[in-house]
């Protein structure tokens, strides 16, 4: 009976600690930074921006799960910054989802942001803006933003989406295979043989669950239902549903001959390229077409790893930097952005020992110093000629195929398993 | 089967449990480190195809991620641990106050963040941590550590005044002590050796957490562990490897030390 | 008891008690769509409903359930076995003891990593076999991560729990069992009815509380869920982390309610475990009094 008694008693001390911690962690709230946002920053002289960023600090949320990307941007962009502006860089770890999550919760809590420039594209650019967690429009003041190939549908929209001046071109990439010239000394070119190989190799092979198995299916998705033509204009639900029942059959009708039987996915696609390293699987991928040289030179895949462009067609997309909402030194930010963008960084970034990373910019309109030392970059016999690359890019689509087929993937295929 | 030869087969049986206790306990560990230098590790090579220092030549760069990933490490690590035992001390304390039903219900508070799945309690903290301004900050991760960590050493404090003599205490009170003196002079010398184990429990949750780490760190706290699952998911064996051989190595020390201290404190004891 | 004490004591469990209860009630609130990443703002359980009825949920549950049960049940076995033939002072038996503790302070990220590279298809043992020839390639090895049935991760838990519960199995019979074994042996019982009748019940006693916290922290692991377990069933914590970062903003919601689960399990374990220890006589140093 004693504890009954004590009730009320429990409820007074636990309520007075739920009080205590609440008035503990509302404590310092959030202190607004007095300086002007991105969209006025862009109505500025260039020169007044770069004032306003000299001895700041910039923090770039963005993925650092590769020691190549990590190197080109801690030791090559990081030590320019802070020589020619005075900029110090901390690069920090976040990407996607985790970004939006942040700044959602960071809104609603009133806090001060936690990030400068975020790396985005696609999904998280259009949840991004459709939450209007983005500064904008700044992208356009950008110096720099002259040399970009501005022509370019596939550097100019995002998953179909006008970047209006919400985020800044930071690279290109090709989706491509990654197969083993000694283990597959001729490799299928098309979605049909590809199915054939399968069929003719059972359990050897595979796509991961994340971004770039999805994209490998999205370029199912066109080269089965009609080319991406059909799935270009919007989302559009009759569309969507003809093309994932498409790849759903071309699934089913291999699925048994999939690595381990179609009944488990690698989680990532760094989990297929370590399956594909160890010859569990015969094939990878990569939404870079340059991952399978750059990643044999870091000796995670093997010496005689290749990309694969297949005749259909695989996906090209670029990706971007923002400004989220709330960040705290967007003048830097706009710098850092800008720097990024410069036929310089573009450059070292391109170069398949650093990052192997495509340009946005018009090579056509760098003056000719620059445009020379890009034709000069020798991709070397291991990568895809850059007219092949060229003839069979295709563009994304609406951020909504992606997130659907995601969805549906999980739903009826994983998990219906 | 007589009763000495089955005695004597006995003492064979141990020996061979021994070596299978050593493989099964160090072979996981020892392969790590081979990994770390193996330069790429593919199958079917044991030792690696490129034996080199590669993965932990990036310990002494300026830019490398595994020695800040350590110091990160144990900072937060030694920052719970030493908060962890100072506030699980009198928080023990008072739960060991409690009789009856109380009793049970204060263990199972204590219990209730150690049991908690830390990535629950994360996301659902992570609103009260960013709205306090403590996102992405040493200060707030380890705050955040200090949550299960707190719950481990409050426990173990429980269980240790649940056998302490208070009539120490008592006796130092009625020689007229204050309660200062009682406790600087008795209470605490008593309780040395409980403290240093608290503080390594603490240190180990830190150690070894990750969701509270990711989801309060917001990507700018990055210990050794987030480093490695980092790596991991990344395809870089070698330097995960090199990294989880890091993470052993410290509690290894710590606890080597704690088992050390134990064994003189049984020769020192009357 | 002091009423002064009792309520410092009550101050001391719900200030442990606070930020889980913090933590839950915003859970609560995203679930029923009030706060976080795509909140309507109304109240509404139809979420709840909707994502604790989904198969996938309630076979990663279920599957984490399997995972933990099984990984407790095979760690205290081998904890019990090595606590009874590892007994005495001999400096084998040391040993013994020293090398079965010996990961206690390992991570169970650190766990996870060993349990992918030596029992994975292209892991150590894989490699062993090889060039003993007795598989060919990969392919032949069979499948123990990734697995459905969670073999690697039970294992890679129970290496990374064995060593808790030897030193609960050890301290539990050199406290309680020593006495009572001697008393037995005293009474004429022979070593089988010892073993029986007092080793074995001491034993498994002791290490109940432990073993239900053992089963309560794997239950929660995220990380090594993450390394070793399959797609199909994603298991609860891992499924978790894939809601909270969808693509689809909308979906991101259900981790609140998945959240509320994982804390919700965590509950009716620590209410188990203390109802064990309420039940289980002279378990608990202060209960007598």
């Amino acid at each position: 009976m004693g504890f009954l008694i004590r009730l009320p008693e429990v409820a007074r001390l636990g309520g007075c600690a739920a009080g205590l911690l609440a008035m503990a962690l509302a404590g310092c709230g959030s202190d607004s930074e007095s300086g002007l946002d991105a969209s006025t920053l862009a109505g500025l002289p260039w020169d007044s921006v770069v004032e306003r960023a000299r001895g700041s600090e910039v923090v770039w949320r963005l993925w650092r799960g590769d020691p190549a990307i990590n190197s080109y941007v801690d030791e090559w962009v990081a030590p320019r910054l802070a020589e020619r502006y005075d900029i110090r860089l901390r690069a920090v770890d976040g990407q996607g989802a985790e970004l939006v999550n942040a700044l959602v919760v960071e809104r609603e809590a009133g806090a001060r942001g936690g990030a400068d420039l975020l790396w985005i594209n696609g999904q998280t650019f259009h949840n991004l803006r459709r939450e209007d967690l983005l500064q904008g429009p700044w992208a356009h003041a950008l110096p720099s933003a002259a040399f970009v190939d501005s022509a370019s549908t596939i550097v100019m929209r995002d998953f179909e989406q006008d970047l209006e001046g919400y985020e800044s071109p930071w690279g290109r990439v090709q989706f491509a295979l990654i197969y083993d010239t000694l283990r597959t000394p001729t490799p299928p070119r098309t979605v049909e043989e590809l199915g054939r190989w399968i069929d003719e190799h059972p359990g050897r092979f595979t796509h991961d669950q994340s971004f770039t198995g999805m994209t490998f299916l999205k370029t199912l998705m066109y080269a089965r239902a009609g080319g991406v033509e059909r799935f270009e204009g919007g989302f559009d639900e009759d569309a969507y549903r003809v093309g994932r029942d498409s790849v759903f059959s071309w699934i089913e009708a291999h699925r048994d001959d999939f690595w381990r039987e179609g009944n488990v996915y690698p989680s990532g696609v760094a989990d297929l390229h370590r399956l594909f390293a160890n010859g569990e699987v015969d094939f990878s991928m990569s939404n870079n077409e340059n991952e399978a040289v750059t990643k044999a030179r870091q000796g995670v895949l093997p010496e005689s790893a290749r990309p694969l462009v297949l005749r259909e067609g695989t996906i090209a997309n670029a990706h971007y930097v923002g400004i989220p909402f709330n960040a705290p030194n967007p003048a830097g930010a706009m710098v850092v952005a800008d720097f990024l963008l410069s036929p310089e960084a573009q450059l070292e970034k391109r170069r398949p020992e650093v990052w192997g990373d495509g340009t946005v910019l018009d090579l056509d309109r760098l003056p000719d110093r620059w445009r020379a030392r890009f034709d000069a970059i020798e991709d070397g016999p291991r990568a895809v000629p850059r007219d092949t690359l060229a003839r069979y890019a295709v563009p994304e689509v609406a951020p909504e195929y992606h997130e659907r087929l995601q969805e549906d993937w999980r739903r009826h295929v994983r998990d219906g398993g | 089967m007589t009763r000495a030869t089955r005695f004597s087969a006995l003492p064979s049986l141990r020996a061979w449990l021994v070596v299978l206790l050593a493989a099964w306990s160090l072979l996981p560990l020892v392969l790590l480190v081979v990994i770390s230098v193996s330069g790429g590790w593919r199958f079917p090579s044991l030792l690696g195809a490129d034996p080199g220092l590669d993965a932990w030549r990036s310990l002494r760069q300026s830019t490398g991620r595994l020695l800040p990933a350590l110091y990160t490490s144990l900072g937060l690590g030694v920052g719970t641990g030493g908060l962890a035992a100072v506030l699980g001390l009198p928080i023990g304390r008072a739960l060991s106050d409690l009789r009856g039903v109380w009793r049970f219900v204060g263990a199972g508070c204590a219990f209730l963040p150690v049991a908690a799945p830390p990535l629950a309690l994360g996301v659902g903290l992570q609103y009260s941590f960013l709205r306090a301004g403590l996102g992405g900050s040493a200060v707030g991760v380890t705050l955040a550590h200090l949550i299960p960590a707190l719950g481990y050493t409050s426990l173990f404090f429980l269980g240790v005044f649940a056998v302490f003599d208070r009539g120490v205490e008592a006796e130092a009170r009625r020689l007229g002590a204050g309660g200062w003196q009682t406790l600087t002079r008795v209470t605490l010398p008593l309780l040395r050796r409980p403290l240093a184990e608290a503080f390594v429990l603490g240190f180990l949750v830190s150690w070894a957490q990750v969701p509270l780490t990711l989801l309060v760190g917001q990507g700018r706290v990055r210990t050794l562990t987030v480093e490695v699952l980092s790596w991991v998911q990344a395809g870089q064996d070698p330097l995960a490897a090199a990294g989880a051989t890091l993470l052993v190595i410290p509690p290894l020390l710590l606890m080597g030390a704690a088992a050390l201290g134990f064994q003189r404190a049984q020769v020192v004891a009357p | 008891m002091s009423s002064r004490s009792g309520r410092f004591g009550i101050a001391a469990a719900a200030l442990l008690a606070a930020p889980v209860l913090v933590g839950a009630l915003y859970a609560a609130a995203g679930a029923l769509g009030l706060v976080g990443p795509g909140a309507s703002g109304r109240p509404s359980l139809a979420r709840a409903v909707r994502v604790l009825t989904e198969p996938t949920v309630v076979q990663g549950t279920l599957w984490i359930l399997w995972v933990a049960g099984a990984s407790t049940l095979l760690s205290g076995t081998v904890a019990g076995g090595i606590a009874v033939v590892l007994r005495g002072r001999g400096k084998l038996e040391g040993l013994g003891r020293g090398l079965a503790v010996l990961p206690l302070p390992v991570p169970h990220l650190v766990a996870a990593v060993g349990g992918l590279l030596v029992l994975g298809q292209s892991g150590l043992l894989a490699r062993v076999g090889f060039h003993a020839g007795l598989i060919d390639g990969p392919a032949e090895m069979p499948a123990l991560v990734y697995d459905p049935l969670g073999v690697g991760l039970i294992l890679a838990l129970t290496w990374k729990e064995v060593p808790f519960l030897t030193l609960v199995a050890v301290s539990v019979l050199g406290t309680r069992g020593d006495a009572l074994e001697r008393t037995a042996r005293g009474l004429g019982a022979g070593a089988g009815d010892v073993f029986r009748r007092v080793t074995w019940p001491i034993l498994w006693r002791g290490m109940l509380p432990a073993a239900v916290a053992v089963f309560t922290f794997v239950a929660g692991s995220y990380e090594a869920a993450v390394i070793l377990a399959p797609s199909d069933p994603l298991p609860l914590p891992v499924l978790t982390w894939e809601r909270f970062v969808d693509a689809g903003l909308a979906r991101r919601a259900d981790a609140y309610v998945l959240a509320l689960l994982g804390l919700g399990i965590a509950a009716v374990a620590v209410a188990a475990h203390e109802i064990v220890r309420a039940r289980l006589p002279g378990l608990d140093g202060g209960s007598q009094a």
